[in-house]
């Protein structure tokens, strides 16, 4: 540990394991170090089951629940957006020979307390149980403007400017009414809230051409799930971090971050071992001083014995709750994977019911998505505060994750993680850089 | 995961060769010659002062067997090991193990014995293992006994032989004496949970036939055996050789 290093990451959840694998690849010397024994930070999956049980101070799972070591239990619930930035990263980094995916099986949306499938192209909108016949005309006009704009090309604008309009006028355009805007906006753009309607019009667009983009790559539905549980991300951008000469130490706790002249960090101290450098890289845990509290995040995760009600028996799947549906102003998301993904015993589901905590008591602001699971085994709740940097890093040249959010998929994630980099290293990360390397590997 | 991709497809009646499928993965101390082995055996290459793994950590090298074709992934540690951080990812799903050590080096025959107890702990029961004493070449300066090394592979179940990635003694054959105990039947070895792929740039959307279509899949895996045999889709693939593997799964679809 007591060499100098370019950069020293702390914490191995996905965020910073992604970071260290592109300084990694980028050259920098990088060391990594989680104070826990195991990959993953609060991105890991928790296996066995005795062990998630033990995390929530429940007591030992009984027999009914198979071995526990074919449970790989996440914490915080996200797919992939099957053409989104995770993808691309994984890609362009080689990391995705690691892993295998599954698609989501389906997508659903709450409406007047029952699930509809999301409609996504013109025959589902003209099949779908959402809207009325005139309004699925609306619909569909919509989604042929959206599947047919193009960016630099503004004769497909047809007389609209999505740069400066807004989103709200776009739907006043096509005459479509607030129900079809809600399972637009939330359901296909994966708003979290209703302020996108006075931001421009291009970034919706942009959002649900990601959704439909995603579909059309392998089918059903736009999401998918990595097998043996999203802990596996992590540990795959690791092992490209080491593979470009990354060191990691596991179970090492951090005592200081030593700090020097102009405030800016010089190295990492674990007892008495100071590992020296010029950056560190770290989620909010590593410094509490540093972080504020942005807001808070409920997330139950109920392991059940069947498939979920009106899904045709799917073993995966998203139900996304417009927060308009229930009187509030930031959605509700429902999760569901199975003993498919390797992260259950057979015949189990996971279950997760996730939002943006908006009252004293977030157990029952949830409850819209719990009374959709049907009989639940088995409840964990969590309430978690998130955090955001005070600074940029510039100055201390500590750089800083935002906790996760309540968002269902990686994109957000991603963005962070290209901020945090540019923020550090003052460029654009070159995706080029591990192309040409790892392709010889490849026979 | 690697996926034994066993197929005795018949095209039109004539019958193919197999390709089977296996991950392998090296562990052993740090410059016991994991890197080394792995690089003569799939390049046939030897560079006396080899670096730390860097770069190339995930090798592919192809056997032919009889009728199979074997298909070893190769997993190095990529440096890992050495604070003892290596991923579960790292065992998950492996067929097969090379722990080596270094035969003019006690301690690293001691670390050999913890990581096949490692390997017995974590990784899949049927797991094939091989233990190699590398740098035979320097057989002066040896301090572990062959006997003591055949011994203890004996008690283990283990296969062995003393190897020399720089004279490339026994390097073939010990990668050959794995593929040869590997199950390569129609059912045998782990297969890979039903239904999933990888990711892969230029994949066939949705809209091509063979995504839906691929057979059904023994899903036996042995970590957990709780795998099913759904068949949606066919894993995303790299390679060409893998895009062989597809069309293959493609022609059997068609023939069910």
């Amino acid at each position: 540990m007591d060499e100098e290093y370019d950069a020293i990451v702390l914490g191995t959840g996905l965020k910073e394991c992604i970071i260290s694998g592109m300084l990694s690849v980028s050259g920098k010397k990088v060391l990594h170090i989680d104070r826990n024994k195991y990959y993953g930070g609060e991105s890991a999956s928790i296996t066995p089951l005795e062990e998630l049980f033990a995390k929530f101070n429940a007591p030992a799972p009984d027999e009914t629940y198979g071995r526990g070591r074919d449970w790989n239990v996440d914490l915080i619930p996200k797919f992939l957006m099957a053409n989104g930035l995770l993808v691309k990263l994984l890609i362009h980094t080689g990391v995705t020979r690691y892993l295998e995916f599954k698609s989501i099986e389906g997508s659903y949306v709450y409406k007047g307390g029952k699930i509809s499938k999301v409609p996504v192209d013109q025959k589902e909108a003209l099949a779908s149980d959402l809207m009325g016949m005139f309004e699925k005309r609306r619909f569909r006009n919509f989604l042929i403007y959206v599947q047919d704009f193009q960016e630099e090309d503004a004769k497909t604008w047809k007389d609209f400017d999505p740069s400066t309009a807004n989103m709200q006028s776009l739907y006043e355009k096509f005459g479509l009414d607030r129900n079809t805007q809600d399972f637009t906006g939330h359901a296909l753009a994966l708003y979290l809230d209703d302020n996108y309607l006075q931001q421009p019009a291009i970034q919706t667009i942009q959002r649900i051409k990601l959704y439909s983009d995603s579909l059309a790559r392998y089918g059903k539905s736009p999401y998918l799930y990595p097998m043996y549980g999203l802990g596996e991300l992590p540990q795959g951008f690791a092992r490209l971090s080491a593979i470009y000469g990354g060191t990691y130490m596991l179970d090492k706790p951090i005592d200081e971050i030593v700090i020097g002249e102009g405030g800016k960090v010089i190295g990492v101290r674990s007892g008495t071992e100071v590992a020296k450098c010029k950056q560190v890289y770290c989620d909010p845990s590593y410094v509490p001083d540093k972080v504020r509290k942005k807001g808070q995040v409920i997330r139950c995760i109920c392991l059940l014995d069947h498939p979920i009600n009106n899904t045709k028996e799917a073993l995966s799947t998203q139900i996304i709750i417009p927060q308009k549906q229930v009187g509030r102003n930031s959605d509700i998301y429902v999760s569901v994977v199975s003993y498919t993904h390797q992260v259950a015993a057979k015949g189990w589901f996971i279950a997760m019911v996730s939002t943006t905590v908006e009252t004293k008591d977030p157990e029952t602001e949830i409850k819209p998505g719990l009374d959709l699971l049907g009989s639940i085994r088995q409840k964990f709740v969590s309430v978690t505060d998130y955090y955001e940097p005070i600074d940029d890093g510039s100055q201390s040249q500590i750089f800083i994750s935002e906790s996760y959010d309540a968002t269902t998929h990686f994109e957000t994630t991603c963005l962070d993680v290209l901020k945090i980099y540019k923020r550090g290293t003052g460029e654009e990360f070159d995706f080029s850089k591990v192309k040409v390397e790892l392709g010889e590997e490849d026979q | 995961m690697a996926t034994n991709r066993t197929g005795s497809q018949r095209a039109n009646g004539a019958p193919q060769t197999k390709v089977c499928q296996f991950k392998l993965v090296l562990l052993g101390e740090s410059a016991v010659g994991k890197s080394s082995l792995v690089l003569r055996f799939v390049k046939g290459q030897f560079h006396e002062y080899q670096e730390s793994t860097i770069g190339a950590a995930f090798l592919t090298q192809t056997l032919c067997l009889d009728d199979t074709t074997v298909k070893f992934e190769i997993w190095d540690t990529a440096g890992q090991e050495r604070y003892h951080s290596l991923a579960p990812m790292y065992y998950r799903g492996a067929q097969a193990a090379i722990v080596v050590y270094d035969i003019t080096n006690q301690d690293t025959f001691g670390r050999a014995k913890n990581w096949v107890k490692e390997l017995q702990r974590q990784a899949s029961p049927s797991i094939v293992i091989a233990l190699a004493g590398n740098k035979s070449d320097l057989a002066a300066k040896r301090m572990v006994e062959f006997d003591e090394a055949q011994a203890y592979a004996d008690e283990n179940g283990l296969l062995f032989m003393e190897t020399s990635a720089k004279t490339a003694m026994n390097v073939n054959d010990i990668f050959l004496a794995i593929a040869n105990k590997l199950p390569r039947n129609e059912t045998g070895g782990a297969a890979g949970a039903g239904g999933a792929r990888r990711l892969a740039d230029g994949e066939q959307p949705r809209s091509s036939a063979c995504c839906n279509r691929a057979p059904p899949r023994a899903a036996s895996d042995t970590r957990s055996g709780a795998g099913d045999a759904s068949g949606r889709g066919v894993r995303g693939l790299r390679s060409s050789l893998r895009k062989a593997g597809f069309t293959r799964a493609l022609v059997v679809s068609q023939a069910v």
